[in-house]
């Protein structure tokens, strides 16, 4: 799904079984080309296995260094307490709802902004 | 009927325990008192698996031997807290009552002792029971509510503080006779009939990885009496026996590691963490603010912070939502070895341990009135 703000994409957990290979090419293949955040939504794992920890990482590896910017959409409870628990989310912005992660860039340029004026001198 | 067990005192002439005193004060008159000691431990799984240095615990054949090593639930009454078991706590505030021994029994319901048993007891020419459910850790003068039941005249009190029950309740000979009449209420008596005891002492409930953690950290802070099983290696921060820390790791303060644990290089322990006996806490993993449980391996670099992880699963605290490490190799329960060392500490609970079956013909006659799905194990202080 291609939104204004980013690339929407589901993540290709383990126990998704259909197009999950297909659905793991494209995520790799949207963070090396995509100059747009990419959006990569949990919502639909269960629960996340050790293959699962491995293409997490791999992913914000893809995007260490580059302008790209991840963020990870939990979509459970359960998903973000693993993301915290592996210190995912200390490297990659976590949301609850795919909304929350589309709003983020906004605050990211805002951010950016008022550091900006801030390094001028001048008042935000 | 009356029997010889160790279930009931008499109060003495010059060595006269409070909870007599309190008697006598009520009835201007040398009175004995006989007072019987239940002890209610939550789950069935639980007090098989803790029973089984006992010999001859009159189970229900159906019973399941004992917990298996990768079943929850959290935070049962018996996993220890710093190293302490909460059930010895109870035990030491029933000894210094001056009662001789003590019943354990266990139940998966709310309700406790079911009233045939109360009525069981009744037979053997009890005064007064005192049920205590495992639920709470309360720093509670026994004797006191003793003396305020006697004082009060209701068939039954209930202790509670500001948050509620706290699972102790005192039972008087008609409540335990009314026990077995009737069979539509709990504990002896209905709502109407049980007199609060209102505590305002320390008391945390440990069913809760909430209130756990809170008294994880009192405890560590010496902000309550339990104190962590260990040595204070440094301020507030103590370390079992045969812990193994590799040079590399950070102990950060108030915080406790129980014994046989392994932290591994890099890894940080504390503020506020306790990891219980038996861990393994792998390369460059943090714990924050949060209870490890027994026998529990965390993989490396994992971060917990705010959380009460058991075996394989892992609790928020802040949030309460429980996840699954296993799937993923972040977390697992360590299969019990049983050492010399641990089978001694467990006889300590249960060396004196008696089952109902084994005692005389009269106590006898009180086994059969138990029903078999309630197992009861006899306890000498």
């Amino acid at each position: 799904m291609k939104a204004s703000a980013g690339t929407v994409l589901p993540f290709p957990c383990a126990s998704r079984s259909a197009g999950r290979r297909a659905l793991r090419k494209e995520l790799l293949r949207a963070l090396r080309a995509s100059g747009s955040p990419v959006i990569v939504d949990f919502s639909d794992c269960g629960t996340l296995n050790r293959e699962d920890i491995d293409l997490m990482l791999k992913c914000a590896a893809q995007v260490a260094g580059r302008d790209t910017q991840l963020l990870f959409v939990s979509g459970s409870r359960a998903t973000r307490v693993l993301l915290d628990v592996t210190r995912v989310s200390s490297l990659v912005p976590v949301f609850n709802s795919v909304t929350e992660a589309l709003a983020y860039p906004q605050t990211g340029a805002a951010s950016d902004a008022e550091d900006f004026l801030a390094s001028q001198g001048q008042e935000p | 009927m009356h029997t010889s067990t160790v279930l009931s005192y008499e109060a003495k002439s010059g060595d006269m325990p409070l909870v007599a005193q309190a008697a006598k004060s009520n009835s201007e008159r040398k009175e004995a008192v006989e007072l019987g000691a239940v002890v209610v431990v939550p789950a069935k799984e639980d007090f098989a698996a803790m029973s089984l240095a006992a010999i001859n615990i009159n189970r229900a054949p159906s019973s399941p031997a004992a917990a298996t090593e990768d079943s929850r639930p959290f935070y049962s009454s018996r996993v220890p807290i710093l190293g302490n078991d909460i059930l010895l706590s109870w035990m030491d505030l029933v000894r210094k009552l001056g009662v001789g021994s003590l019943w354990l029994t266990s139940s998966s319901t709310d309700q406790g002792v079911p009233c045939s048993d109360l009525a069981g007891f009744a037979r053997q020419g009890l005064d007064q029971l005192l049920v205590i459910k495992l639920k709470s850790y309360a720093e509670m003068d026994l004797a006191d509510l003793v003396r305020f039941h006697c004082e009060s005249r209701n068939p039954v009190t209930e202790a509670q503080d500001a948050r509620g029950q706290l699972g102790v309740c005192l039972l008087d000979h008609l409540a335990l006779h009314a026990g077995g009449e009737k069979h539509e209420f709990s504990c002896g008596a209905s709502e109407s009939e049980r007199m609060p005891y209102q505590f305002r002492g320390y008391a945390k409930r440990i069913m809760s990885a909430t209130e756990r953690q809170e008294l994880v950290g009192d405890a560590l802070t010496g902000a309550c009496a339990m104190r962590p099983l260990g040595t204070e290696i440094r301020e507030q921060v103590w370390i079992g026996e045969g812990a193994k820390l590799a040079a590399s790791v950070r102990v950060i303060g108030p915080a406790y590691i129980g014994d046989r644990t392994i932290v591994r290089s890099g890894a940080t322990v504390g503020p506020f963490a306790s990891v219980e006996h038996d861990c393994v806490v792998d390369c460059g993993t943090t714990v924050e603010r949060s209870t490890v449980l027994p026998r529990t391996y965390l993989a490396p670099g994992l971060l917990i912070r705010h959380q009460l992880v058991d075996g394989g699963y892992v609790e928020d605290l802040t949030c309460g939502i429980v996840a699954d490490l296993r799937p993923a190799g972040l977390g697992s329960r360590i299969q019990r070895r049983e050492t010399r060392q641990q089978a001694f500490s467990e006889a300590n609970v249960f060396a004196r341990a008696t089952s109902a079956s084994a005692l005389g013909a009269s106590a006898s006659d009180f086994a059969r009135s138990s029903t078999t799905s309630q197992p009861w194990l006899q306890v000498k202080l």
